[in-house]
């Protein structure tokens, strides 16, 4: 059936959670493409023959021409299909971009066609221009600011003056602190303190 | 904001005195809420982002300067965060715009509603000139209007992405199949371009009272109505209905 | 995409809602002497111990994590307030106006950052006003505070009747639904109805041209019985 493998090439796009990348398929790609070059010579010698039976090819309205039409039809079909695979699949390497930075990890790189590793790389180039140029790195942030430091209470004994970013400090047993996040996070993590709210 | 004046009418003092209150970060604020709640790229306002990048720059150095003189820690973090505010306003401004640019950018860079955005003398300028420039010249005119310094964002975005469809679809289809916004030679439109859904219902305030808002794509019955805004008030409302209103200032998208 | 919040490109996520409310305008009585802070977002201070002063939401719980202030609960968090609202809003189809478009926002982060500042003597009529309405939430016992809690659960009641309100006149819309007030709907509840009204409003604006479903009082006679008896689609469910 016609379109048939353009709709599965979308679907394939489709059937992984968003944001996520399939492997692109070039084998299936090609075949879509291939149908649509077969389209195009049917509808070629569709109208070919019209013109050899001397009828208007704009105006005549006999089977050979809705056969043409049906084969218009599919191979425009096929090419939205194609363009909003590359297309999608171009919106997700953008967000590539922002989320993960210039440097693809591996894993993905190998899902990618040739073009689309050479548009990822461009467009993170674009990109790092555009923020130099408002001299303002937009790819942290992404969520409110929060306040920067915490009121965390000391469960065990953590020992005396320890160095943090902005201060020495000592933790004994139960103490109360003020400290920036990013300095409690180690020490929650290994639950060693604990975070207060309230 | 300036709504008022738009009329003709002179502000009266309550409306002065909130115009000399208002902050750039608040109006930043609203121009970052309507951005996103709007389904279309908005007016980028060149002059208010310029006015807080330079505050921005100042207060960095200001907070910089605290840290390395000994400040009181409590004033800096404090001065710290509402920079880290402003900040986060800025870039998610900035982003939301990006967004929307690149998902219509086919469409933004073909819209003649943006010829209309040039002033008179651009309008004089172009019109002299062949009309094969004279879209390019607009659109030229309405990036830089528009997307300011933005290059990443239009021209050479746009460029990179064509490029990239055309390499990996349109230069394997047939002849005639080729084109990026047409799906074939004998598509009298550009039906292959995505466009902001302007039939979008979006949520609405006005500062004045409105009235005369014509709803000209509501279900046929209403069509002829007018639709008048309460000040204040929230309204769901087809953002078509309200798009110049929108434009103007006169309604915040929230 | 430029990695934000993704598809819904409108909407504001609950941290985005929260971070607008931080900038409403409370009261705080300071306990410690500061000049004047001039933020870009504005200026505030000098702070005076003991003189009230005028902060944004977000500095006044900055100030109170650091202990250098208790923050004035607003007005419309004192019990009897929310009593009145409570009473106001069952007994009326009409959303009260008594509260500020962020009240959600505003009452979480107090409670969060400051519910010792919420007074204790505020507890005295909790078992009457109370509607004998059992909440689930267990996390409630971690509360010291009656007062909060009895605030907090205040605030949840009031938000449940709102909401049913919100249902109740969502029902009510269909195909002529062209532009909907919303009188007094608060910031959180309207990010949650938002996608809901938004698409029903597509839709019905979509499907309900006369051409689709003939309206037996525009088309008279012309149309075939069963068409003009279809009985028009309700939005229950």
């Amino acid at each position: 059936m016609y379109g048939r493998k353009a709709c599965e090439l979308v679907k394939e796009f489709a059937s992984v959670g968003k944001g996520q990348l399939t492997q692109y398929n070039s084998d299936l790609f090609e075949q879509v493409v291939a149908e649509c070059s077969q389209h195009h010579l049917e509808l070629q010698s569709l109208i070919r023959k019209m013109q050899e039976e001397g009828l208007d090819v704009q105006t005549a309205r006999n089977a050979d021409h809705y056969g043409a039409l049906i084969h218009h039809l599919s191979l425009v079909r096929n090419k939205r299909c194609l363009m909003a695979y590359v297309n999608n699949r171009a919106e997700i390497i953008r967000s590539l971009v922002w989320k993960i930075g210039s440097v693809l990890p591996k894993e993905i790189e190998e899902k990618l066609s040739h073009t689309e590793e050479e548009y990822f790389s461009k467009y993170s180039g674009e990109l790092k221009k555009y923020m130099s140029k408002m001299e303002l790195d937009l790819t942290v942030d992404m969520v409110p600011p929060k306040d920067p430091y915490i009121k965390v209470r000391v469960l065990d004994d953590i020992g005396d003056g320890i160095v943090l970013s902005d201060k020495t400090a000592n933790f004994a047993r139960h103490s109360i602190h003020f400290l920036k996040r990013t300095d409690a996070e180690q020490f929650i993590s290994r639950g060693l303190m604990e975070e207060l709210t309230g | 904001m300036a709504s008022s004046s738009m009329d003709g009418s002179i502000p009266t003092m309550d409306e002065f005195e909130a115009l000399l209150s208002t902050t750039d970060v608040e109006l930043l604020k609203r121009a970052w809420r309507s951005e996103k709640a709007s389904p279309e790229i908005l007016r980028y306002d060149t002059d208010l982002v310029s006015r807080l990048t330079e505050q921005i720059q100042l207060m960095e150095e200001t907070v910089e300067e605290k840290s390395t003189s000994g400040a009181d820690p409590l004033s800096l973090s404090l001065y710290q965060m509402d920079l880290d505010r402003t900040l986060f306003l800025l870039r998610s401004y900035l982003r939301v715009r990006i967004q929307k640019i690149e998902k219509y950018m086919f469409h933004i860079r073909k819209t003649d509603e943006l010829w209309n955005r040039l002033s008179k003398g651009e309008k004089d300028f172009t019109s002299r000139k062949g009309s094969s420039n004279l879209h390019a010249y607009a659109y030229r005119y309405y990036a830089s209007l528009v997307f300011e310094s933005n290059e990443f964002s239009c021209c050479r975005c746009i460029e990179d992405l064509k490029q990239h469809l055309e390499e990996s679809v349109l230069s394997k289809l047939p002849e005639n199949y080729q084109s990026v916004e047409k799906q074939s030679v004998i598509s009298e439109e550009d039906d292959m371009v995505p466009e902001p859904r302007l039939d979008t219902f979006v949520l609405c305030r006005s500062k004045e009272y409105l009235s005369g808002i014509q709803l000209e794509d509501g279900p046929v019955d209403d069509r002829s109505k007018l639709f008048e805004m309460e000040p204040g008030v929230l309204y769901f409302i087809c953002y078509k209905s309200i798009k110049p209103l929108v434009e103007s200032g006169k309604i915040d998208l929230l | 995409m430029a990695g934000q919040s993704d598809a819904e490109l409108s909407l504001f996520s609950a941290e985005e809602l929260e971070f607008i409310a931080e900038d409403e305008i409370v009261d705080i009585v300071p306990n410690l002497k500061m000049g004047p802070l001039n933020f870009i977002s504005g200026d505030f201070g000098p702070f005076i111990p003991q003189i009230v002063a005028q902060v944004p939401l977000w500095l006044a719980v900055a100030l109170k994590k650091r202990g250098k202030c208790s923050i004035c609960p607003p007005q419309w968090m004192s019990v009897d307030k929310l009593t009145q609202v409570l009473e106001a809003e069952r007994n009326s189809q009409e959303m009260s106006e008594q509260l500020p478009f962020h009240y959600v926002e505003i009452s979480r982060l107090l409670f969060d950052h400051a519910h010792d500042d919420i007074p204790d003597a505020y507890m005295v009529s909790i078992k009457m006003v109370l509607p004998c309405r059992i909440m689930p939430w267990g996390f409630f016992k971690c509360f010291a505070l009656l007062s909060s809690v009895q605030v907090r659960s205040l605030i949840e009641d009031i938000r449940d009747v709102r909401f049913h309100k919100v249902e109740t006149d969502l029902e009510a819309f269909n195909g002529r639904t062209i532009a909907v007030k919303i009188k007094n709907l608060s910031a959180m509840e309207v990010n949650i109805v938002r996608p809901f009204i938004g698409r029903a409003l597509q839709a019905f604006y979509k499907h309900d041209s006369p051409e689709l479903i003939p309206d037996p009082e525009r088309v008279p006679d012309r149309r075939p019985q069963v068409v003009q008896n279809a009985p028009r689609r309700q939005l229950r469910r």
